[in-house]
């Protein structure tokens, strides 16, 4: 029956661990620049992109 | 004639303006000038042509050839070093701000300047600051090349005064989006734990429930002493300053809730109000957020180091170098050239020119400046280079001045104090009697309760919806005025706004129309011919005089010209079939003073004659804004209106129709004058609002309790003014202020809708029986339909003002 | 500080988009035979590998893993790359993942077919299979963080985060539901019995549906919809909000399957009000997808692609907007065990999966080979024809679900239930069913359309089997760039804290999802009378698991009147405790099976199973005869005995060797009641041990009234 008390207060921990890592995305700047991303997927196979022809 | 006609058709394959010659043409694409067709030859070589498969057209007009030695002053050592944000022998890494990025083939070239040069092997750019950041080889490229490789390809750089200092951009770090993650993350959390409490109590183990006690517990900690932290500290500091601010009440709720949640949950009395607790604090600080992105778009970081460019030439013997301008000195000799901007107040000491203020005063109408006079920072010239001597530094020049007196924070200065902290005050005493008054009460009736209910008051009446009602209606307000062209330099303009009671107008540039005017030719009627001529021969000057007289016979035929000179200050001349042709201020076609003496002369005045003999001149009028009229009716009924003109009174019929009474129209106004009325004005008790044009009327705008300037371009910059006003939006003025009365209003209705949460709230808490469901529930919903009233009904009364 | 080149690998990427083509087109195919079998058994030709109970299984297996994962690998190989700047990790590992998961499909195909099954739902694999796909799964992850790894695009595209999502979750979901015991080869028994197994698989069950058939595609969406539009995503910043607040609500509402079962309200509850919460992040999707299209509506009525991706996106949104009405405890008392169910999940897999796979392939398949479509004529008509195939499939559906509800729970004024006979009930949607068969082929059909007209397409044009792009090298100059302090340390690198991230995520969520399990131990009152199975009754569960009954027939009484007036008490948790794995079953076809332990004497039983109709006139159920003559595998037994005991059932020691002789004496006791009824039979076969089990089931509480009385 413990077990419970183990499962969450681990689940928990990862919990705070999953918040420290999304921080981490934040200051890290993956979500700096919430708008040229979208457009450079567009460019990422442009035929002119390719070395030949 | 057709040809023409038939050429407009062609857009250019670069830049998509119209070509008017049709000989610049490559692989059977048109261009609207060679430069245009350089750039695209260079893409085309550099397997770059996708840049107009992802958008037609998309490229920048190269017809303005750039000075060659613009960028010269990036040689020198110390700028460069200033511009990188990081460098090494390796690389060196440099950002820009590129206003040309306007598209996704912008982006899509700028990141792919390595195929323009392999020294640029990498370039991201962030197409919402219009930024791009590249990294750069030294040894296989300058920082200079660079630039001029960037302007080459029609993106131009934005380099002032301001890249030379590190920018810290935004606000201290309060770091309040990881607060509220924090509390939002913990909320949800514990809301889990709490669940099972609210559903089915009976199901659940006496150790998971004190078990999922502990839990609340450790995730409400964070949210107490990092989340809430925020609030603890402005009602410390506003009690230091004897300030009882909206946030005194809401600590003391936060306090209250945690204290009793946490006795709760340890004594195993009850289940605690740890959700209420974190939801609270995570509503609160969504409120801090909303605001802080008011602030945000309302700070107008803007001042005049983002104009100034970073150096000029100065002269040296008989040699150019150019200089850092903050290294300007007193006495320096520099050479500003057409459409350069003058850094320092200065002498000018050879060539006239004209001076065009715009970017301080929307006003495109370029001042006439004769050798002696005296030119503010901050002038453009157009037309010829001039020599100036410097008579103040950068810094201490007449704009910097202004700028420097620190009209950001006069917040203080305006009449009304913040309207929510006079209501915190006495809400605040209000709650800790009750709660005391409570107390005592059942320290009678019966002792157990006591405790529960006195804390219980003080939670429930925690204002959470009070906190956000303020800003939220202010923001959205902002956000609608914004909207319509009128910029407030903080939110808190709103509620000042609302206060005054007499409005002063500026004439010139405010009531009339800047720049435009109406022309009528006074003289002899012209003959086709003679129209023919005066046509071609204004249209080859780029004055703006000139260009509006051309378009005055946009119709006729254009006579070919033998020769043509452009007088700066003085007028045109050219040659025509051998007849001269003189077009220009009265001295220029040699009319002696008394000649010109007549009745309305200030108006501004063409001359133009052909062979010595004077045709007649051009007489140039204000046109008054559209609106105008109404705008000034409806504002009457509501404000003491006042006039205040530089001019002569010559409008003053026209301006006495409107504005009805003489005693409030003052002509011939100098700068200091307006200033002294509106003290005047003042000291009389009133709440003044200026209308104005931010340099002239700068002190006068700032004397006055609101000073709006009105400008024809609301990026040029104002720096007297709490708020600047788009001229094309100054018919819907009253609207505007109408709508931040309202304001008011809305606010104080969404106070007494959370009051009256309070008081439902403080039945329950008096009478000792609050559940924390009926905490969890009553809490959320107060604050959020607080928030939605506020908002919607600001929209919807921007709507009915048909503001949007 | 160089300028590298970039070889993206299309081979594996056309090899993944043909096996989508034929899984799809076998998985359909295989759904409207079932269709049709259920108003014309006679279809399974006689055959135990064609019956409705194997096949079943089979459809849903092949749709999911086959059609829809190969979908999910092609996209990812082609998209993954081009996001990264850089080639996939390593091409062994593709070819490895590639053939792997083909394996897999065979092997699940042979085996469902032939019966051997787990009785889970969407996880009926038995353990070597599962195994096979770990290492697989694994396979794929490795290759796809590989190339996360060394990619050269310093921001990490929403998309990639959907994949990565996806794959930790299904990782954990596969893992956690896959714990059983093997009892021999191609045997084996869940560690968890009864409720806690029923949310264990619950919740594999939703977030295979969340994380399986809805994220990876979202990534899909975010990445081909811009492609084929050519215009950026509405809003990006949505997009990123969109994906945190999915996979963090996600993982929480499995117990909504699970509504007026026998699990503690109180998770019932949280499942509800998580469901709901899912609206949100769920429609933010759509809305974003939609409005990626504003102002190109122009471009959706010209290019076949676009008219598939918009269909996919509304039907996403129509799907996630009627799930969590259906966990909405009223609604789902009707709902739940009908067609509605059956409606729902289709929407989903022929509207969202279905169609934005054939926008995908439509727009992929010609540029890998360098190419226009064969005929944009037969991709228009494939559109219809499939738009209206999903109309005719679901439609009727809806109408039968709600049919099923409203009879059973129908009652007479003088307080009866109006359809006692629950073959009343069926018959009345069999029309639905027909209807429905109709719009499932039609479905095929365009199907088939679309695979004959992309291999035209790959005839006409030749793969272009590596593109070439030059990139900057991102890795060996991050330090200079983002002056990074000691960045060698490779857990301070991006991927690595998100798969962290994400595990996390998931973790969370499926922990706290098992504490209930847990909690139950404590709160199930163990009822005494209720023992563990008898040998004979062991083995004859097994065969219920193997035939798939629980297809068709619920073992769940809910606390309804009109469900205890059909069947009988309602079901209490602590009967499942020896159940590994439980059959509660999702949908009735046929009547719920809980107590019918003793409603019919054996001889109806066997008639019944011999032939259905037989007993119950006009009974849909196909006819088992292959129980009366295949031979039961008594000496498995004991091996099955001592799985049990170690999974706590109470066989006291040793009880292994007696098993036989139990099951022997238990076995000759029926045959001899058979014999009174005249039917001639040998104590070994199959039938027998079906019939101990049948009697059996949810005896026990009478046994323990009867106890009572006395």
């Amino acid at each position: 029956m413990e077990v419970i008390f183990v499962l969450i207060g681990f689940s928990l921990l990862l919990a705070v661990g999953f918040l420290a890592a999304f921080f981490w995305a934040v200051r890290d700047g993956q979500f700096d620049d919430t708008h040229t991303p979208s457009m450079r997927v567009l460019f990422d196979d442009t035929p002119e992109n390719n070395i030949d022809k | 004639m057709t040809k023409i006609e038939t050429l407009e058709k062609i857009k250019c394959y670069h830049c998509g303006d119209d070509c008017r010659e049709s000989d610049i043409s490559i692989d059977n694409k048109y261009f609207c000038c060679s430069g245009c067709r350089f750039v695209y030859e260079l893409f085309r070589g550099n397997k770059l042509d996708g840049y107009y498969r992802l958008n037609a057209n998309p490229g920048v007009n190269r017809r303005v050839g750039a000075r060659s030695d613009r960028f010269a002053c990036l040689e020198d050592r110390d700028i460069a070093r200033k511009l990188v944000d990081f460098a090494d022998d390796k690389i060196n890494r440099v950002t820009f701000h590129i206003p040309g990025i306007h598209c996704s083939s912008c982006v899509w070239l700028l990141e792919n300047l390595n195929r323009l040069h392999p020294g640029i092997p990498l370039s991201r750019v962030n197409y919402m600051r219009k930024e791009v950041s590249l990294t750069f080889i030294p040894e296989q490229i300058s920082l200079r090349e660079v630039v001029e490789l960037l302007s080459s390809v029609g993106y131009d750089p934005e380099i002032n005064l301001r890249n030379l200092e590190r920018k810290t951009v935004g606000m201290p770090k309060d770091r309040l989006y990881t607060r509220l993650t924090v509390a939002g993350f913990c909320f949800a959390n514990i809301m889990l734990f709490s669940f099972p409490e609210y559903f089915d109590a009976a199901q659940i183990a006496p150790k998971f429930r004190n078990f999922f006690g502990f839990l609340k517990v450790a995730l409400a900690l964070p949210v107490f002493f990092y989340s809430s932290a925020v609030f603890f500290k402005s009602a410390y500091h506003g009690l230091r300053q004897r300030i009882v601010n909206m946030d005194v009440p809401i600590s003391l709720g936060i306090l209250m809730l945690f204290a009793r949640s946490f006795y709760e949950l340890f004594s195993a009395t009850g289940i605690g109000y740890m959700d209420s607790f974190t939801g609270l604090v995570f509503f609160l600080l969504i409120g801090r957020v909303f605001q802080k992105k008011t602030y945000q778009r309302l700070s107008f970081d803007r001042d005049y180091k983002s104009y100034f460019p970073i150096s000029v030439n100065r002269k040296e013997g008989n040699t150019e170098i150019p200089v850092a301008v903050n290294r300007l000195g007193i006495g320096d000799r520099i050479i500003i050239r057409n459409k350069e901007l003058v850094p320092a107040d200065s002498v000018l000491l050879e060539g006239n020119g004209q001076f065009d203020y715009s970017f301080v005063t929307g006003e495109s109408q370029p001042l006439e400046k004769k050798p002696g006079d005296i030119i503010y920072a901050g002038g453009r010239i157009a037309g010829k280079a001039v020599e100036l001597e410097v008579i103040k530094k950068v810094s201490e020049s007449y704009l910097v001045e202004l700028w420097g007196d620190n009209i950001f924070n006069r917040t203080e200065r305006t009449g009304i104090e913040s309207l929510s902290n006079t209501i915190s005050k006495y809400f605040t005493v209000a709650v800790i009697t009750l709660s005391i008054a409570t107390a005592v009460y059942w320290y009678f009736v019966d002792p157990s309760v006591a405790a529960n209910a006195a804390t219980a008051v003080l939670i429930i009446a925690c204002p959470c919806a009070l906190a956000l009602s303020t800003p939220f209606t202010l923001g959205t307000a902002t956000r609608i005025l914004g909207r319509n062209g009128f910029f407030l330099r903080n939110s808190r303009i709103v509620e000042s706004l609302a206060g005054i009671n007499s409005i002063v107008f500026d004439k010139t540039g405010t009531l009339t129309r800047t720049g435009e005017s109406k022309i009528k030719f006074i003289g002899v009627d012209l003959s086709a011919r003679q129209r023919a001529i005066v046509k071609s021969i204004t249209g080859q000057s780029s004055h703006p005089l000139s260009r509006k007289i051309s378009r005055l016979f946009s119709d006729d035929p254009v006579a070919n010209i033998e020769s043509f000179e452009e007088f700066p200050g003085l007028g045109l001349s050219g040659v025509i079939d051998d007849s001269t042709v003189k077009i220009g201020s009265a001295e220029w076609i040699g009319l002696t003073n008394s000649e010109q003496q007549s009745s309305d002369n200030f108006k501004t005045r063409v001359y133009c004659s052909v062979n010595d003999n004077i045709l007649g001149y051009f007489s140039f009028t204000n046109v008054y804004r559209d609106g105008l009229e109404s705008l000034i009716n409806s504002l009457r009924s509501k404000f003491r209106l006042y006039l205040l003109s530089g001019d002569n009174d010559g409008e003053r019929e026209n301006m006495k129709r409107l504005f009805g009474d003489d005693s409030r129209m003052l002509f011939n106004q100098s700068p200091h004058d307006k200033l002294e009325f509106v003290k005047q004005l003042q000291s009389g008790g009133d709440r003044v609002a200026m209308l104005g044009d931010g340099l002239n009327d700068a002190g006068s705008l700032k004397q006055s309790d609101i000073g709006i300037a009105v400008t024809v371009d609301t990026s040029s910059f104002s720096p007297a003014s709490d708020a600047i006003l788009d001229s094309n939006s100054l018919h819907v003025f009253d609207k505007l202020v109408l709508l931040s009365i309202k304001c008011l209003r809305v606010i104080k209705i969404s106070f007494g809708i959370s009051f009256l949460y309070n008081i439902i709230g403080l039945s329950f808490a008096v009478s000792g029986t609050i559940s924390p469901l009926l905490c969890a529930v009553l809490m959320p919903l107060s604050s959020v339909s607080v928030v939605l009233f506020t908002t919607l009904t600001i929209a919807f009364l921007a709507r009915r003002l048909e503001l949007y | 500080m160089t300028i590298e080149t970039v070889n993206y690998d299309n081979r594996i990427v056309r090899s993944f988009g043909i096996a989508t083509l034929v899984w799809g087109s076998v998985g359909m195919l295989v759904g409207v035979v079932i269709a049709i079998q259920m108003f014309f058994p006679a279809l399974n030709l006689g055959l135990a590998f064609t019956t409705f109970g194997r096949l079943r299984p089979l459809h849903t297996n092949a749709v999911i893993f086959a059609f829809v994962g190969n979908a999910i690998f092609m996209s990812v190989y082609h998209s993954l790359p081009r996001l990264c700047k850089a080639e996939m990790f390593n091409k062994a590992l593709s070819k490895f993942h590639f053939w792997g998961w083909q394996a897999i499909i065979v092997a699940a195909t042979l085996t469902l077919v032939t019966g051997i099954t787990t009785g889970k739902e969407y996880a009926e694999l038995e353990w070597p299979i599962d195994i096979l796909i770990a290492v697989v799964w694994l396979a794929f992850g490795a290759n796809m963080f590989g190339t996360i790894f060394k990619r050269r695009e310093q921001h990490m595209y929403v998309a990639v985060w959907f994949y990565i999502a996806t794959f930790i979750t299904v990782t954990i979901l596969h893992v956690v539901n896959s714990i059983e015991l093997p009892v021999s080869f191609l045997k084996s028994y869940p560690v968890y019995a009864g409720v806690q197994d029923a949310l264990v698989q619950w919740w594999y069950g939703h977030n295979a549906v969340a994380f399986f058939l809805t994220t990876p595609y979202l990534g899909m969406m975010y990445y081909y919809l811009p492609k084929a539009a050519n215009r950026p995503v509405f809003s990006y910043r949505l997009s990123i909000v969109h994906f945190w607040a999915l996979i963090f609500i996600y993982i929480w509402a499995g117990p909504h399957h699970l509504l007026y079962s026998a699990i503690p309200d109180w998770v019932q509850s949280l499942g509800t009000v998580f469901s709901i919460m899912l609206i949100a992040p769920s429609w933010g999707g759509m809305l974003n997808g939609l409005l990626t299209l504003r102002g190109a509506w122009d471009k959706v009525r010209t290019s076949h692609v676009l008219k598939f991706m918009v269909v996919a996106i509304t039907a996403y949104g129509m799907a996630t907007f009627e799930g969590p009405m259906l966990a909405l405890k009223n609604v789902n008392a009707l709902s739940h065990f009908t067609d509605w169910t059956i409606a729902h999940t289709h929407v989903g897999a022929l509207g969202w999966n279905g169609f934005l796979t054939f926008g995908i392939l439509y727009w992929l398949i010609p540029r890998l080979y360098g190419t226009k479509l064969y005929s944009d004529k037969m991709a228009n008509a494939h559109f219809w024809i499939g738009f209206l195939g999903i109309l005719i499939y679901v439609i009727p559906m809806y109408f039968a679900g709600i049919i099923e509800g409203l009879m059973w729970k129908e009652f007479t004024p003088d307080g009866f239930l109006r359809y006692p006979n629950f073959l009343e009930t069926v018959l009345q949607v069999i029309p639905m069913y027909i209807i429905r068969a109709v719009g499932g082929t039609l479905f095929l059909i365009g199907m088939l359309l679309m695979t004959f007209n992309l291999f035209k397409t790959i005839r006409l044009g030749s793969l272009i089997a590596e593109e070439k792009v030059e990139v900057p090298a991102l890795e060996n100059n991050r330090e200079e760039i983002y002056n990074r302090r000691n960045f060698h340390r490779w857990i301070e690198r991006r991927p690595v804290k998100f798969i962290l991230a994400a595990t996390v995520a998931v973790l969370i969520g499926g922990i706290v999802e098992m504490v209930p399990t847990f909690l139950i131990k404590s709160n199930i009152p163990t009822i005494s009378s209720v023992k563990p199975y008898t040998p004979l009754e062991l083995q004859g569960r097994d065969i219920y698991i193997a035939e798939g009954c629980y297809n068709c027939h619920s073992q769940m009484i809910r606390p309804f009147r009109s469900e205890t007036e059909r069947y009988g008490e309602y079901s209490k948790a602590g009967e499942y405790v020896y159940d590994h794995p439980f059959q509660w079953g999702s949908k009735r076809t046929g009547p719920d099976l809980m107590r019918v332990g003793g409603k019919y004497p054996d001889a109806w039983h066997y008639g019944h199973m011999i032939d259905p109709p037989s007993m119950s006139p006009g009974s849909i159920m196909p006819p088992y005869p292959w129980l009366a003559n295949n031979e039961l595998d008594i000496g498995s037994t004991p091996a099955k005995i001592n799985a049990m005991r170690k999974l706590g059932v109470p066989y006291p020691e040793g009880y292994e060797n007696i098993a036989i002789e139990d099951l022997n004496s238990q076995a000759r006791q029926i045959v001899g009641i058979l014999g009174e009824a005249g039917i001639e039979i040998k104590t070994d076969r199959q039938i027998i041990a079906l019939i101990a089990y049948l009697q059996r089931m949810g005896t026990d509480i009478k046994v323990q009234r009867e106890g009572g009385a006395r």
